[in-house]
């Protein structure tokens, strides 16, 4: 019998006196050779007195953020160290007690501070690579200190604290999968390197007619053309301001969403930000509105009574103040919505409805929707008199348009209407999403009995890496015929799609990011005329074999990048040699100094096979001038064919052994001990042994870049 | 501040004490079905984590049955009467480099975890022992999506006829009830009088071994601050 419950833990972690904001954020020394170097963070805690211990009392804790877990002692954030060289990256902003801090310390999980992942040796006796090794840290610290210099939080500013974390290695370096490199880890805390946006709210009003509660008036910063939040700064005395993460000599641009406290939308695209600036930010003119709430479902427009879930559902408005709209720009235009910024988003629950309920502090951003403009009442463009835009996108189907008014008055069971584009008939928001599909083949070299590879596939269109669907399930294959059968939802308005298959591999019964079988590659699939909902092409069979060849990876300098640039990798398709995008990675610690520096490199993991290597680089920003829409990456300069030689096989025939692909094997390397299977294994029982790295140096062209600007410390003015 | 803490310990006080009464006594609503259940083992939980509004797809296998689902950060997912080992595998279902992270919690601690940017990046986990291969899909499947106020902490008694199961856990959880014996019910007590929870249950049964059904919502509930929730 049940008969106790076991009590929860209350979170009281917000005491009095906590009226100065903090930002804190990361940036990233790694060891180099390393594909990831993953620390899992629980929160970051600084302390007036310079000598403080572990338990003195004084500390202030930066938690992990809302989303992550909250700041209990479930909440963890895992940062990539190589991800964090060039550009830092937000951890939290929170209210810690007004003070002159003089130490800074880093909390990792005692259980679990984090892993390793190498690239594959460049010589002989070197470990597996690829695959995620436990750390163990000097001494056992998994708290990490670090003095700070004038750092002083106050109730007039917010303060900046960037924490600068250096990991190095330590031999001896482990010697099978699960042994643990001994890291050693600093931390230099500073007080600048972000940038700044502040700016001022005018004509804030009262609203009227609203219940229940309202979401405070804020302005948040999201990606630009995204609606992915980097950080939201709550508007205090008329005045916002925002500590954001920016690319130096590159330029990092934001969308400003303005929202809540019952008043009028407004949002703004800005110019770049760079570190140790400050944008002054426009000043928006809101009023009080009446506040309504949208709800709705997202259903399957192919297959009756299948609902989507997981489907994100966003407000669109053009950049400017919503009480005095520019009503020539439509945002239910799909060209036009690329202008346009979201400035409330729902997501759909497990039966399709939207949105999901907010915080007991705070409700969904659906629930606290003002009264739309009427200035478009003169019957400019497709919205009509009192709406707004809505876009509704799910992996796999098209993107939704529609005009919607929310209800007069929140809490509404089924509050707001949606009408088409360009419609003036508003109904309740039932809508419905379209779709066409894709099925076929995939050749795989079969599993050993007992053993099952699971089979991931993703459309894109073709020659992009803008990948548009994934299966919703992995495909389980113990299949001893060597066939994978899918069938994949693809948006049904595009032509032409390349497909792409990954594995999800363990190794040695641990979980791995990276596969260790070959990516089977498909262009083009073309859809039947004329495109249209629950379109079908049932022919899409790969010749192309997933095969179990092991891990590989590609590494190099890329000469010349700079922060826009990347790295994108493809596959030939093997009948039509179209070039299948795969995947893309940063360029890693740019100098400016040196275009040929060393450390100025990217690596890929990737199975044993042959593929492309081809910079591609984002249209620097101009200094000052906001762009129309997001920028998008080209390819630049010269592609290279590269080839990864498989891992040798372990354990079975001896010697090379030629594989599907064609490519013959080396001979096992000693040092490192295998038993089979590592990633996979074949039918005779042998397995691939340790992987090989490709050195393939590329070179970016050289792009013109915007003259750096002026840097000053950001001094912001907004109390929290 | 000492208010706030006495009212959140009152209410947990509270919780507690309902949850016996329902747990004991069978006098709390549930149907006249289900009886005396005996206490499960403590189960690990699987957050699916990161930027909020991420969408994804994920697959979630024990040892017996397997289920697949999608949605959005946040999300804490639980197998009810599972067998370990147990394995998760998520991906993301968009081309952003917003982050997804799957932590497996068992007791208060993380037990593992696993990050992904990459645009439709994958991360994969396991718990209790190496899982060979994705158990079929379950038969039957018997879901129930909780959509709370988010990250609210709160605890539950989900019971089939044989056992019980204590969960601790943050809305929006959904739980899955892998071979479940005669029909479910749950029992969510929420931590203060102001919660107001939404409950869906789905069911389905395939029509092969093997294969999988299409879940179906057979009951909703929206009420607080407690919500039972009962298979028809």
């Amino acid at each position: 019998m049940v008969c106790a419950l076991a009590g929860g833990s209350g979170s009281a972690w917000a005491g009095n006196g906590k009226t100065a904001l903090v930002a804190v954020a990361f940036t990233g020394a790694p060891p180099p050779g390393f594909q990831n170097v993953l620390l899992n963070v629980q929160g970051v805690r600084i302390n007036p007195h310079a000598n403080a211990g572990p338990s003195s009392s004084g500390w202030q804790l930066i938690p992990t953020p809302p989303g992550i877990g909250g700041g209990n002692q479930n909440a963890e954030l895992q940062i990539d160290l190589n991800n964090l060289q060039d550009v830092p990256e937000l951890f939290n902003t929170t209210k810690v007690r007004p003070a002159t801090y003089k130490v800074a310390q880093l909390l990792l999980d005692s259980n679990n501070p984090g892993s390793l992942i190498p690239n594959c040796p460049q010589s002989p006796g070197g470990p597996e690579g690829c695959i995620p090794y436990p750390i163990s840290l000097t001494n056992g610290q998994v708290i990490i200190t670090g003095p700070i210099s004038g750092f002083a939080p106050s109730n007039k500013i917010v303060a900046q604290l960037l924490i600068h974390v250096v990991a190095t290695v330590t031999p001896p370096f482990p010697t099978q999968a699960g042994g643990a490199y001994t890291v050693t880890l600093a931390v230099n805390p500073t007080t600048t390197g972000l940038g700044a946006i502040t700016g001022q709210i005018t004509n804030m009003g009262s609203t009227s007619g609203s219940m229940g509660k309202l979401i405070k008036l804020g302005v948040t910063a999201e990606t630009i053309g995204t609606n992915t939040a980097i950080g939201t700064a709550l508007v205090k005395n008329k005045t916002y301001t925002l500590m954001l993460p920016a690319a130096a000599g590159f330029g990092t641009l934001y969308d400003l969403a303005v929202a809540g406290g019952g008043d009028s939308y407004s949002a703004a695209r800005l110019p770049p930000l760079y570190p140790n600036t400050m944008i002054n930010g426009p000043t928006f003119a809101v009023t009080g509105q009446v506040v309504g709430n949208i709800t709705g479902s997202v259903s399957d427009g192919c297959t009756a009574g299948k609902q989507v879930v997981g489907a994100t559902v966003q407000v669109l408005v053009p950049p400017g103040d919503q009480s005095n709209p520019n009503i020539n720009v439509d945002c239910t235009d799909p060209i036009v919505a690329k202008g346009c910024i979201a400035v409330a988003t729902a997501t759909t629950d497990n039966a399709g409805n939207f949105p999901l309920p907010g915080t007991l502090t705070m409700p969904p951003q659906f629930e606290n929707v003002p009264a739309p403009p009427k200035a478009n009442a003169m019957g400019v463009g497709p919205i009509v008199n009192g709406a707004y835009a809505m876009e509704v996108t799910a992996p796999g189907y098209d993107p939704l348009f529609v005009q919607v008014k929310p209800s007069n008055g929140t809490g509404k069971n089924s509050g707001g209407v949606c009408a088409p584009r360009g419609s003036s008939t508003f109904k309740t928001c039932a809508l419905s999403l379209s779709t066409a599909f894709i099925s076929g083949t995939i050749p795989i070299v079969p599993p050993p009995p007992g053993q099952t590879t699971l089979v991931q596939v993703f459309a894109e269109p073709t020659g992009t890496n803008d990948i548009q669907s994934a299966l919703t399930m992995p495909i389980s294959n113990r299949n001893p015929n060597g066939m994978v059968k899918f069938t994949i939802n693809v948006p049904s308005r595009i032509p032409s799609f390349d497909l792409f298959s990954t594995t999800i591999d363990q190794y040695q019964g641990t979980s791995t990011p990276f596969p260790g079988h070959t990516m089977a590659v498909l262009s083009p699939v073309v859809m039947p005329l004329p495109l249209m909902a629950c379109n079908t092409n049932s022919s899409a069979d790969f010749v192309d074999t997933i095969d179990c060849v092991g891990h590989g990876s590609i590494t190099g300098i890329a000469g010349n990048a700079n922060l826009g640039a990347s790295v994108a990798l493809s596959k030939p398709d093997p009948t039509s040699g179209n070039q299948v995008q795969l995947t893309t990675t940063q360029i890693q610690n740019q100098s400016a100094s040196n275009a040929l520096d060393p450390t100025n490199s990217y690596a890929f993991c990737v199975p044993g096979d042959t593929y492309q290597v081809q910079p591609i680089q984002l249209p620097p920003p101009v200094q000052g001038e906001a762009p129309l829409i997001a920028p998008t990456a080209y390819p630049t300069g010269d592609p290279a064919s590269v080839t990864v030689i498989p891992a040798s096989v372990v354990h079975g025939t001896p010697g090379p052994t030629p594989t599907s692909s064609g490519v013959p094997t080396p001979t096992p390397t000693p040092g490192f001990k295998l038993s089979c299977p590592t990633t996979c294994s074949n039918p005779d029982g042998s397995c691939p042994g340790i992987c090989n790295t490709t050195i393939q140096p590329l070179m970016v062209p050289a792009t013109p870049m915007p003259p750096p600007p002026a840097t000053a410390t950001p001094t912001a003015t907004a109390t929290p | 501040m000492g208010r706030v803490v006495q009212i959140v310990a009152l209410s947990l006080l509270g919780a507690a004490l309902m949850g016996w009464t329902a747990a004991c006594n069978n006098q709390s609503g549930f149907s006249g079905s289900v009886g005396n259940t005996p206490n499960g083992p403590p189960l690990a939980s699987y957050n699916i984590l990161g930027t909020v509004g991420t969408p994804f797809t994920a697959t979630v296998s024990d040892s017996r049955s397997s289920w697949t689902f999608q949605g959005n950060v946040p999300l804490s997912v639980i197998i009810a009467n599972n067998i370990l080992p147990a394995s998760v595998i998520a991906t993301k279902t968009t081309s952003s480099n917003n982050l997804l992270s799957v932590e497996i919690i068992s007791g208060f601690h993380v037990a593992n975890l696993q990050s992904t940017r990459a645009p439709f990046g994958t991360v994969s986990l396991q718990v209790g022992g190496m899982l060979g291969s994705i158990s079929s899909p379950a038969d039957p499947d018997l879901r129930i999506f909780l959509s709370g106020p988010q990250n609210l902490s709160y605890q539950a008694l989900v019971e089939d006829i044989n056992t019980g199961f204590i969960i601790n856990a943050r809305a929006p959880t959904l739980i899955l009830f892998d071979s479940p014996n005669g029909k479910v019910d749950a029992t969510f007590f929420g931590p203060t009088n102001f919660t107001t929870f939404t409950a869906n249950m789905t069911f389905c049964t395939p029509a092969a071994p093997g294969q999988t059904c299409t879940p179906v919502v057979v009951v909703s509930e929206k009420t607080g601050p407690n919500l039972t929730i009962r298979q028809p």
